[in-house]
């Protein structure tokens, strides 16, 4: 998040496109709450009416996968009507004239037919945006999981710099993280492009300083993503993986081919709390220990680092991750001995001073600090790129629509998107052994809504079979007007019916790599009543 | 009687509760929300409310497992962590450090992906490191 | 109040004493025993109210006969009659210190914490959680419906309500009837969760708000518990927390003797 999470409250306006807060993250959805109730105008752009739809001054349900086409068509408004800030780009900012010429083709009846919103109602977008400022956007995987999650981010900060949104508080560009500690693994440098503060493998001054650091002559060539380490283990040049903490056995899209994939590694090694889907298939499994069972620290959406304090010891013979680690390195000859996490921290520090230099356990505290904290005296930075952005002047992106790369026709005719529910979490390792959390959703489902289930004949709980190119699933019809006509949700949390089956692999963004989850074509039969 | 409350942060999403562990005789027996902290103000979802549940789950792991002919067996940590040592070693000298792919994790602690991505990077020599910031 | 604490821990009359200690900056429930007396200094007074009561039962349940003191005011002692009417505490095992009988250097309003100006868009649409019951009834039948129907779809269905009271024992939770209210679905067109759960708190509820501060969508529940609990008081004459008996509501025979909840 540029922003911090109490900011939202004070913003004028709060833009949320892809995120159903108030099940995802509902602490962060008190604030939006707050918002609202303080005036501020709500606007929210979900292929799915969300909770959050109802509380909101202008709701939209665009067509799966048309949210640059939208975002260009509240663009176009804007300009047109002259309520973008002229100061604020000229001053903070470059590449506006491409932009402006870009988006003038997206006229609102244009934007309109590609994504199902009508004109108007994308008019008085623009208008709630544009003229109730400081605005913040929020938004998370519904922005991000496309095979255009580039653009669809770029499009966001657009937006947000068109209207002077960016280094003001309560304002911003707000990608709500899913993981709670996914802001710090790529902090860590949990990446395949960068060491620990986003400091590039590629600078041969970056590897000569942690070559020294840790003794050993390191790899300056960018490694494989997780989509091309697959594609590398089918094609034979992966022979062993190291997953830790991950179930990709879920959470990866394509699950077949992913399944013939890791049989042909040579070695897998699982480090997890439980023998999940991935763990059942490794050759050895760590058995690690818990939040409550160690001391650490988490970086949270806002950039803020928090310290987490050991509860009970390990559970059974577990043990803490960094404890693992530094076993496995030193028997493989490479010695890492640290007395506790805090001893690991400060190296952090030393590695990564723009953003952790200043912050050391003791001042962290309870309430944590927000990176950039680059000295001991820094107070950390609730909101980034105040005066400037970190690159200077920030860069618009003139951005294309380009449709999904699958739609539906006449063999697959529905949209499926996939997504979460208020009482599981990601591949559902965790929750659905909670047995408050497994008594409110047992198994998986899918949404569709009341007109369709009509058409082919299908009542409440009566079990379905999903099909898409890559496979099929079954699962019970939930009958929700929550979702549009023509498009099924299924929630990815469920082993027995995995909705990762049915996206796909193959549709994915060019740069960063993200698959397409939010959007896949899969057709529908009813297999029993239920 | 020890009973103790243990400040520390939700572990599901990425928001940050602040949350309080309930430790009765060394076992956790509960989650509280931190009310002065100030990511959630006192608030948790359903989520965070159960943050012990996952934690004394009688499916955790206890041991580590080493795979002998297809079937799972209990090992002691030396046994486990040189059977994994033996066999990334071998592999990385018949095929190179770029054969093997390290997967850290945005579940586990800032200091425990410091050192998995030190791991791939010092121990392996690859650059093969990601994580589930995608998914 | 620190040395009478003290003197009572040293000579055994009681066994710990739970009250708060400041950890970098926040005021966090802390026991304190006789092998740890030099923590004393460290005893804090003004903190947001916890579920202290639920840390007693729960200590008890562990270990039957032990001798507690806990810090607290007249909501503490309300609350630990009703658990104790209900056979979750024994009465004689708990003494409530309350820093207001001492000196009055010690002395010090409860912080409150998170009590916020409702915004214009509550006042127009939604409750003010300052109202009293008298004022929400003044208004009109349906204005006051859609009123807390606004409230109550704000609810993200955390139980956050019920896990934090200090009077929700039950093992088995009408909120975690199937047949009452549905799973798997935050249940916003219906307010059958929170009607539920305010029948439930009739002749229980003790009116000490932590409800409401621990709701992320600052419903106002405890407005809602209170117009309940004037109901039995106008009906049967009976205040929660300060009678020895149960309430006159019991369907389920003459004096109900409910299991302990079971610690997790």
């Amino acid at each position: 998040m540029t922003n911090s999470i109490g900011e939202i409250e004070d913003a004028a306006c709060v833009f949320i496109i892809g995120s159903n807060t108030t099940a995802c993250h509902p602490l962060i959805a008190r604030r939006v709450y707050k918002a609202k109730e303080k005036g501020a105008k709500l606007i929210i752009a979900d292929p799915r009416r969300i909770q959050l739809s109802r509380f909101a001054d202008l709701s939209v349900t665009h067509r799966l996968g048309s949210d640059t086409a939208l975002l260009n068509g509240m663009m176009h408004v804007i300009l047109r009507n002259g309520w973008h800030d002229l100061g604020y780009i000229e001053k903070r900012t470059e590449g506006f004239d491409e932009l402006s010429k870009t988006v003038e083709a997206y006229t609102p009846d244009r934007v309109e037919a590609i994504t199902g919103v009508a004109a108007g109602d994308i008019e008085r977008m623009a208008e709630l945006y544009a003229r109730n400022r400081p605005a913040a956007i929020l938004y998370t995987m519904g922005i991000t999981q496309h095979a255009t999650g580039v653009d669809n981010v770029k499009s966001c900060a657009n937006l947000a710099m068109l209207c002077g949104n960016v280094g003001v508080p309560s304002s911003g560009v707000n990608p709500l993280r899913g993981q709670n500690n996914v802001q710090g693994a790529c902090d860590m440098g949990g990446l395949p492009n960068v060491l620990p503060g986003y400091q590039p493998v590629t600078d041969p001054n970056v590897i000569d300083t942690f070559s020294k650091a840790w003794g050993k002559a390191l790899p300056n060539k960018i490694g494989m993503t997780i989509p091309e380490m697959i594609t590398a283990i089918g094609d034979g040049r992966l022979k062993a993986l190291y997953v830790i903490g991950e179930n990709p056995k879920m959470s990866e899209p394509d699950r077949i081919h992913l399944d013939h994939a890791l049989k042909k590694l040579d070695f897998l090694l699982a480090q997890d709390l439980f023998l999940s889907e991935t763990a059942q298939v490794a050759d050895v499994v760590f058995a690690a220990s818990s939040v409550a069972e160690k001391d650490g620290t988490f970086t949270n959406t806002e950039r803020r680092c928090l310290r987490i304090n050991k509860a009970i010891e390990p559970i059974g013979n577990s043990l803490p991750d960094w404890e693992i680690i530094c076993r496995l390195s030193t028997a493989m000859g490479y010695p890492m001995e640290y007395e506790n996490p805090e001893a690991i921290f400060e190296e952090v520090r030393r590695l990564a001073p723009r953003l952790y230099g200043g912050m050391t356990y003791a001042r962290l505290g309870i309430d944590g600090l927000m990176w950039p904290c680059p000295t001991i005296d820094h107070p950390g930075t609730p909101y980034v790129h105040k005066d400037a952005f970190a690159r200077g002047k920030g860069k618009f992106h003139a951005i294309e629509y380009l449709a999904p790369v699958e739609g539906p026709d006449e063999e697959y005719p529905f949209f499926l998107t996939t997504g979460r529910m208020f009482c599981h979490y990601h591949t559902g390792t965790m929750t659905r052994v909670s047995p408050h959390l497994d008594a409110e959703q047992k198994r998986g489902y899918v949404d569709i809504h009341p007109s369709d289930a009509e058409r082919i004949g299908v009542k409440n709980g009566d079990m379905l079979l999903i099909s898409s190119r890559r496979g099929q699933i079954e699962a019970p019809a939930r009958i929700r007007d929550n979702v549009n006509p023509g498009t099924l949700f299924a929630p990815m949390h469920f082993g027995g019916r995995p909705a990762n089956v049915l996206t796909s692999s193959k549709a994915f963004d060019p740069i960063v790599k993200i698959p397409e989850f939010k959007v896949s074509a899969v057709k529908v039969e009813k297999l029993v009543e239920g | 009687m020890e009973y103790k409350i243990i400040p520390s942060v939700c572990s599901y999403c990425g928001t940050g509760c602040g949350v309080l562990f309930k430790v009765m005789n060394g076992r956790l027996v509960g989650t509280l929300p931190n009310k002065t902290h100030p990511v959630n103000e006192g608030g948790l979802c359903i989520k965070g409310w159960n943050l012990h549940e996952y934690v004394n789950s009688f499916l955790r792991l206890t041991s580590p497992l080493v795979k002998v002919k297809g079937r799972f067996h209990k090992a002691t940590w030396d046994e486990a962590i040189q059977v994994a040592a033996d066999h990334f070693t071998s592999i990385v000298e018949k095929y190179g450090p770029d054969s093997v792919g390290v997967l850290v994790s945005a579940k586990m602690t800032n200091e425990e992906n410091f050192l998995a991505q030190k791991f791939a990077r010092a121990v392996i020599g690859t650059n093969n490191v990601d994580h589930c910031a995608r998914l | 109040m620190r040395e009478q604490i003290r003197s009572w821990l040293e000579s055994g009359e009681m066994d710990a004493f739970l009250g708060f200690k400041e950890v970098e900056g926040h005021p966090i429930p802390h026991l304190f025993s006789k092998a740890n007396l030099a923590e004393l200094e460290g005893l804090i007074v003004n903190a947001p109210r916890y579920p202290l009561e639920t840390l007693v039962a729960e200590m008890l349940q562990s270990q039957p006969g032990m001798k507690l003191g806990v810090l607290g005011d007249e909501t503490t002692r309300r609350a630990l009659n009703v658990l104790s009417i209900w056979n979750q505490v024994s009465p004689e095992s708990v003494r409530v210190i309350d820093p207001d009988q001492f000196a009055p250097e010690e002395k010090g309003a409860r912080k409150v914490f998170r009590v916020s100006e409702p915004g214009p868009v509550k006042l127009e649409r939604g409750i003010d959680n300052r109202l009293g019951v008298d004022a929400i009834q003044a208004l009109d039948g349906d204005d006051r419906v859609r009123r807390w129907m606004y409230e109550f779809q704000k609810c993200i269905k955390c139980y956050g309500c019920r896990n934090i009271c200090p009077v929700c024992f039950c093992k088995e939770c009408s909120l975690e009837h199937q047949d009452l209210i549905s799973t798997g679905t935050v249940l916003t067109e219906v307010p059958i969760f929170h009607l539920v759960r305010a029948v439930h708190m009739a002749g229980r509820c003790i009116d000490c708000g932590m409800c409401e501060q621990a709701c992320p969508a600052d419903i106002p529940l405890r407005l809602l518990y209170r117009k309940v609990n004037s109901i039995v008081m106008e009906l049967f004459d009976y205040e929660n927390g300060l009678s020895s008996d149960q309430p006159p509501l019991s369907v389920l025979g003459e004096k109900v003797v409910l299991e302990l909840k079971p610690i997790h």
